[in-house]
């Protein structure tokens, strides 16, 4: 098993392009992905975790909401998440533990502020014998 | 990522260029970018062109999808790009036409201090800023307002801070629409959205957001400058932020409930970022609702940012606000939908314009308008990068005829912003700064190298391009001479 994610330029923003064996761990990759955008995800310590489960038309629209709710765990209750596992994961659902610890300033240098998680050149598609995935984030 | 636009681009003189109708079948109309021999190579080398042309394939677009010469590349439009469609002919209106920072925008300031005195004194004062101001990622303001205090302001924009003693009626006539945009619904915004914004009117945010004292340089128009309160010499400060997180998740909720609508109204989009309903539609007058309630809350958010920056230079100069001179110039939104009338072929239109970064552009004698810029024209705000300049232009008729009533909101980024920070490897940007006479103070690490100067398009073009297009007259340049960053 292999999950891979990384960034790459978008002129006012930033993209996170990512691949894995199955889609939960492409899900997990870019999920997490989001997460370091935020805040460097080493300095974030699982002390607990929080369970999100989302429902969308298709697999794409089921990423950009299963990233919001990483961006809304900081947002609305200033929880910066350290890991994520998904549990299980469909076309058009899935479901997630976000581990992770609330903001401390001492310890948790915030990177960017990512306003929102785009549709734009979104792709969440199988190849080969495992998934890719391209996000861009409204920073 | 980005590939070069491959599609028809005729130049049509030395400040536009048109993507002719006739070269994709689902273009309902022309695009048309504004630009010059010194910009265009570098806009045709990114993906912003193919967005303006996305944007003419909307359902009711009229004229043609512009761009103002500080095109770059967007999500759905591309930044810089203006689209008005006719609301009684099915136009649509689309969240991605607006973008997730609804009203994010510039509010200038104007004072009696006289710039020569105010930099031998600029680092104490940005480092008095920097501490009196909410910057920074995630960093809320002073103020929190509870649930019912929030559908007010949400409701009502300046006009509750009015009746709040935190605004006065001069801050409210100095302010695009009054600071308030009529038909704003606080119910069709989500409580998630309440959430995100609810301590966070009254700061500032990260990115590109900023504060800045700048000198006015130049002024190219006396009479329009002195209506404007700007004199060669004298002090200015500039503000840019936006709705918060409340309109960024305002956008993404209704992002969401469009998802479907596509495939209801059988539109075929060629980005799901350019999801829109009609006008005219359940979603859409729910979406513009929650919109206009989120650009309140953005005019609420810089005006308690102003309050704040007057007491700061209060207490720096040990002087009232009232005797600094400190008075506001006007504040201008560039990310927002509005329901404007407009000729079209002769014929007054109803029209939704969408403008995501752009400004709206007003000419002399336009009804919206305040009395005190009745006969001059709506000032237009311009803000440069932080080490070059910032311009105050005034709006024209060309702009009525042309743009529906719209200028540039900036200079555009050329670098991304992974791009600034290599860049900036091995540099220290606030030395860089310094060495231009610029002081400038950040929160994050990143904030001053992904903000750098070179990360944007000379803004000496794009002005000069905007004008000599005519969509707007120069009135004044400023100068940079201190700014906070997130």
């Amino acid at each position: 098993m292999a999950k891979h994610c990384e960034t790459f330029d978008h002129t006012a923003d930033v993209g996170l392009r990512a691949e894995a064996d199955s889609l939960a761990e492409l899900l997990e990759a870019l999920a997490e992905g989001l997460a370091d955008v935020l805040c460097d995800r080493s300095r974030v310590a699982p002390a607990r975790s929080r369970t999100v489960a989302v429902r969308a038309e298709d697999v794409e629209a089921l990423a950009v909401d299963l990233l919001s709710e990483v961006l809304l765990a900081f947002e609305m209750d200033r929880f910066l998440v350290g890991r994520v596992t998904v549990t299980s994961a469909t076309a058009t659902a899935a479901e997630a533990e976000l581990a992770g610890e609330p903001h401390d300033p001492a310890r948790h240098e915030l990177r960017t502020e990512v306003k929102a998680v785009t549709y734009h050149q979104l792709q969440i598609a199988p190849r080969g014998r495992g998934w890719i995935g391209r996000v861009i984030l409204d920073l | 990522m980005a590939k070069g636009f491959e599609g028809t681009v005729e130049q049509v003189d030395g400040n536009r260029w048109r993507i002719p109708r006739a070269s994709w079948p689902a273009m309902r109309v022309d695009g048309l970018i504004y630009s010059s021999e010194a910009l265009i190579s570098e806009v045709l080398s990114g993906g912003a062109p193919a967005q303006v042309a996305n944007v003419a394939t909307l359902p009711g677009i009229v004229g043609a999808s512009l761009a103002m010469p500080d095109i770059h590349w967007g999500y759905g439009f591309c930044i810089g790009g203006v689209a008005a469609t006719d609301v009684d002919s099915g136009g649509v209106v689309s969240p991605g036409g607006v973008g997730y920072d609804i009203n994010c925008g510039v509010r200038l300031l104007r004072t009696d201090l006289d710039a020569a005195d105010v930099r031998r004194r600029i680092e104490p004062l940005i480092s008095q800023l920097f501490d009196d101001m909410p910057v920074g990622v995630g960093v809320g303001g002073p103020f929190t307002f509870d649930r019912k205090e929030m559908r007010r302001l949400l409701g009502e924009g300046v006009g509750y801070l009015v009746s709040r003693g935190l605004a006065d009626a001069a801050d409210r006539e100095a302010t695009e629409s009054g600071g308030c945009l009529n038909g704003a619904d606080p119910r069709a915004v989500s409580d998630q959205a309440c959430r995100r914004g609810a301590s966070q009117c009254g700061s500032l945010g990260a990115g590109n957001h900023f504060i800045e004292v700048q000198e006015v340089a130049d002024v190219y128009d006396a009479a329009v400058a002195e209506a404007f309160g700007l004199a060669a010499g004298a002090v200015t400060v500039m503000i840019h932020s936006g709705s918060r997180g409340l309109g960024h998740q305002v956008c993404g909720d209704y992002l969401k409930v469009l998802r479907s609508a596509p495939g209801e109204y059988g539109f075929d989009l060629p980005d799901r970022q350019l999801v829109c309903a009609p006008v005219e539609s359940p979603p859409g007058r729910q979406y513009l609702s929650a919109m206009r309630a989120a650009a309140n809350f953005a005019w609420c958010n810089r005006q308690l940012l102003a309050n704040q920056v007057r007491a700061s230079l209060s207490r720096f100069f040990g002087l009232s606000a009232e005797s600094l001179g400190l008075r506001q110039v006007y504040d201008v939104a560039h990310n927002i939908a509005k329901i404007e009338r407009h000729e079209v072929s002769g014929r007054p239109r109803r029209l939704c314009v969408h403008r995501k970064g752009a400004t709206r552009a007003f000419a002399p004698g336009h009804r919206e308008l305040p009395d005190r810029y009745r006969k001059t024209g709506q000032p237009v705000l311009i803000p440069g990068d932080m080490g070059t300049a910032s311009y105050v232009l005034v709006g024209t008729e060309t702009a009525m005829r042309e743009t529906f009533g719209s200028a540039c909101h900036g200079a555009g980024r050329v670098l991304s912003r992974k791009a600034a920070i290599r860049s900036a490897q091995g540099r220290r940007i606030d030395k860089e700064l310094a060495s231009r006479g610029i002081v400038a103070r950040a929160r994050g690490r990143t904030g001053l190298a992904e903000e750098q100067p070179d990360a944007y398009k000379d803004i000496e073009a794009v002005v000069a391009c905007v004008a000599a297009a005519g969509l707007a007259r120069k009135v004044a340049r400023m100068r940079p001479l201190g700014v906070i960053k997130g």
